[in-house]
């Protein structure tokens, strides 16, 4: 057997030994062993190469990056459990109830909010599900757009930073996880845009699926719902300051703001007197099994790619992909394509462990700004949690949802999202400036750069200043552009 | 079959009380992690013996809770095939996926990581920044977390063996938990 022959089989093993069923991690690491034992009795793969995993282990082990998993895992979990989701959804909307559509407004901007705090999904979807989804029936909400507006608001956390997904996707591609946080804000919040605008155009076009709601059910009104209002926006928005103003002002890595938003998380949970002791039991050993079965897979996924490395695999990927027609845009289409395929059945761990690595090299020689193909990813992986059958914000909402809506209303409901999903992918693809031209790119190349330095300086009175502190990132931005 | 059985609570007990012990390890990380961070922006002061405690402790935390996530069948599967079948049939895939699969895997690292950590040991190896941490304990937690996650895999092959001969319950807990 040839050299070149080796990397086709192993990839075609690899979707063999994958569907199997057994646990990612091990089948991963079982390719990539099997493989390299068969190439070095070949003679294909010098004897030594194996000898090269331990440091490779040691090095994962060190990656400072991925310690940002556990710490916003456990943000997320506390913050679930103390209760503020319920806060921000009773009182957001009271605050919209009225207006037509209006509690699905307050999902989509609940949703945003909660994003931008944690980026946990599964905790937006089943605080949403549990106390949105009762209320819209109540009032004669379309089952379908409800449980389509929970489960898409719900996978916001996906792409607004700080999202774990962008902290995989920076650590496979090499980028900086600020500068993907700062390229996926804008897409963010354009799809967050989107989903309150698919509920305003439902809303006209089919007024009995979204009604408001009468006035007896709104308990608060006047100066009593103002103060409501303000007191369950200040821990989120607190929270959002502590990570991502601090990680945007430069203050600090993406993963100390991961430890400072759990500490707050913990603090503020201890200042609510929620956190008990079983709760916290619970929530560090969630986390702690849910950071080793991830991280695992990187291992197995370690293993795979120094054999696949080893028999040129890299490079037979390439081959096969950079000789696509129409270049670039070719390419982009392809591995679009084939992402959207591949969330059907995978979680976005394990596309951004095993696609990514293969296909970032190839976009780097194409030209392709990382940053941006990060970003073009994450969008893309977000409809993962949304596909039926297997998306995981559809089983979340599943579980909490009452028995009158059926799984065929949940898997017809989120169908439109995944359409404005992919409606956003073309935008992305169309118009990379509003990824691009939101980053310097300095900044990505050397943490002491000037416009690092630059920032840092603006940064300051932005964040000490009235603006509300979400917009805070927005605003140095747009002082940087000026400045230029 | 007994013996083995008594076996496999030996180890599954082992490895629940390691794992649940080392999940806190995680949250000292954050304190840790969170500390750093507020010193450093306070007072300046940074220090990398700090700095390299939070990947300790967190490589700890997952690498020795990796055996307990076995257990408890937290480690992600590709089910879309799988999910269809029947118990025995899956019963049949752990088993051989834990021998031909899981076990090579795990006692390969195992094995070539003890080299290294013999020689770390030997010559005192410190981490190449000033003020560094010694590396051989966390050098010492592969070949312990691998060879824990193998001694799993053997009970949980025994458990699915056992299941087949009517002897014990499908072994499998579910409690599958958030992705993101």
């Amino acid at each position: 057997m040839s050299l070149e022959l080796m990397a086709p089989l192993m990839f075609g093993g690899l979707v063999v030994f994958l569907l199997l069923g057994y646990p990612v991690a091990f089948s991963l690491a079982f390719t990539g062993l099997f493989f390299g034992v068969v190439g070095m009795q070949l003679g294909l793969l010098h004897p030594s190469l194996l000898q090269a995993l331990p440091e490779r282990v040691l090095g994962i082990m060190a990656n400072s990056t991925l310690l940002a998993i556990p710490f916003f895992t456990l943000m997320g979990l506390i913050l679930e459990r103390s209760g503020m989701a319920e806060d921000l959804l009773d009182t957001i909307g009271q605050l919209f109830g009225s207006i037509r559509g209006g509690i699905a407004y307050a999902v989509v901007f609940v949703g945003a909010l909660l994003a931008a705090t944690t980026g946990v999904v599964a905790a937006s979807v089943l605080a949403m599900g549990l106390i949105s989804l009762p209320v819209m029936m109540r009032y004669g909400y379309d089952k379908r757009l409800a449980s389509g507006v929970i489960a898409a608001s719900g996978t916001l956390a996906q792409i607004i930073p700080p999202s774990l997904v962008l902290i995989v996707l920076a650590d496979q591609m090499g980028t900086s996880v600020g500068d993907l946080y700062e390229g996926a804000l804008i897409p963010g919040l354009t799809l967050t845009g989107f989903y309150a605008l698919y509920v305003l155009v439902v809303s006209i076009v089919k007024p009995a699926a979204a009604p408001g709601c009468p006035p007896e059910a709104r308990t608060l009104r006047g100066r009593a719902l103002a103060l409501k209002v303000l007191t369950s926006m200040v821990p989120p928005l607190v929270l959002i300051f502590l990570v991502l103003g601090t990680i945007f002002i430069g203050v600090a890595t993406p993963t100390e703001g991961g430890a400072m938003g759990a500490s707050g998380a913990l603090l503020m949970a201890l200042a609510k007197r929620k956190l008990g002791w079983d709760l916290l039991k619970q929530a560090v050993e969630s986390t702690a099994t849910m950071t080793s079965f991830v991280i695992f897979i990187l291992v197995g996924s370690t293993v795979f790619s120094l054999v696949f490395r080893g028999v040129n695999g890299d490079l037979w990927v390439e081959h096969l992909l950079s000789g696509l027609p129409g270049g670039a845009l070719g390419f982009l289409i392809v591995v679009n394509l084939l992402i959207f395929f591949l969330a059907f059945f995978l979680d976005y761990f394990e596309i951004a462990f095993i696609m990514v690595p293969l296909l970032a090299p190839v976009a780097q020689k194409l030209g392709i700004d990382l940053v941006w193909f990060g970003v073009l990813l994450a969008v893309n992986m977000q409809t993962s949690f949304l596909h039926p059958p297997f998306g995981f914000a559809l089983f979340y909402l599943r579980s909490v949802a009452p028995k009158s809506i059926r799984t065929a209303d949940i898997y017809w409901g989120a169908v439109p999202f995944v359409c404005i999903q992919a409606l956003m992918v073309t935008i992305v693809i169309a118009f990379p400036g509003i990824v691009t031209s939101h980053v310097s790119k300095a900044a990505g190349a050397i943490g002491g750069s000037a416009a690092e330095e630059l920032r840092r300086q603006l940064g300051a009175p932005a964040g000490a200043g009235e603006a509300p502190k979400d917009d805070a990132a927005a605003q140095i931005d747009r002082m940087l552009k000026q400045e230029k | 079959m007994n013996k083995l059985l008594k076996f496999c609570s030996l180890v599954d007990r082992a490895n629940e009380r390691i794992g649940r012990a080392a999940a806190w390890l995680g949250l000292l990380a954050v304190i840790v992690c969170a500390v750093n961070a507020v010193v450093r922006y306070a007072f300046n002061l940074s220090s990398n013996a700090w700095l390299e405690l939070q990947w300790y402790l967190n490589a700890a935390t997952f690498l020795l809770v990796a055996a307990w996530a076995l257990k408890r069948n937290d480690h992600v599967r590709i089910d879309v095939i799988a999910g269809k079948l029947s118990l025995r049939a899956q019963a049949c895939i752990d088993i051989l996926g834990g021998l031909l699969m899981l076990l090579p895997a795990c006692l390969i690292i195992a094995w070539y990581s003890w080299p290294s950590l013999v020689n770390s040991f030997h010559i005192q190896e410190h981490s190449s920044d000033p003020g560094g941490l010694i590396r051989w304990p966390v050098r010492l937690l592969i070949p312990v977390a691998f060879t824990l996650l193998a001694l799993q895999g053997v009970s949980e092959v025994l458990k699915r063996i056992a299941y087949l001969r009517g002897l014990a319950p499908y072994p499998i807990e579910q409690h599958r938990q958030e992705s993101a």
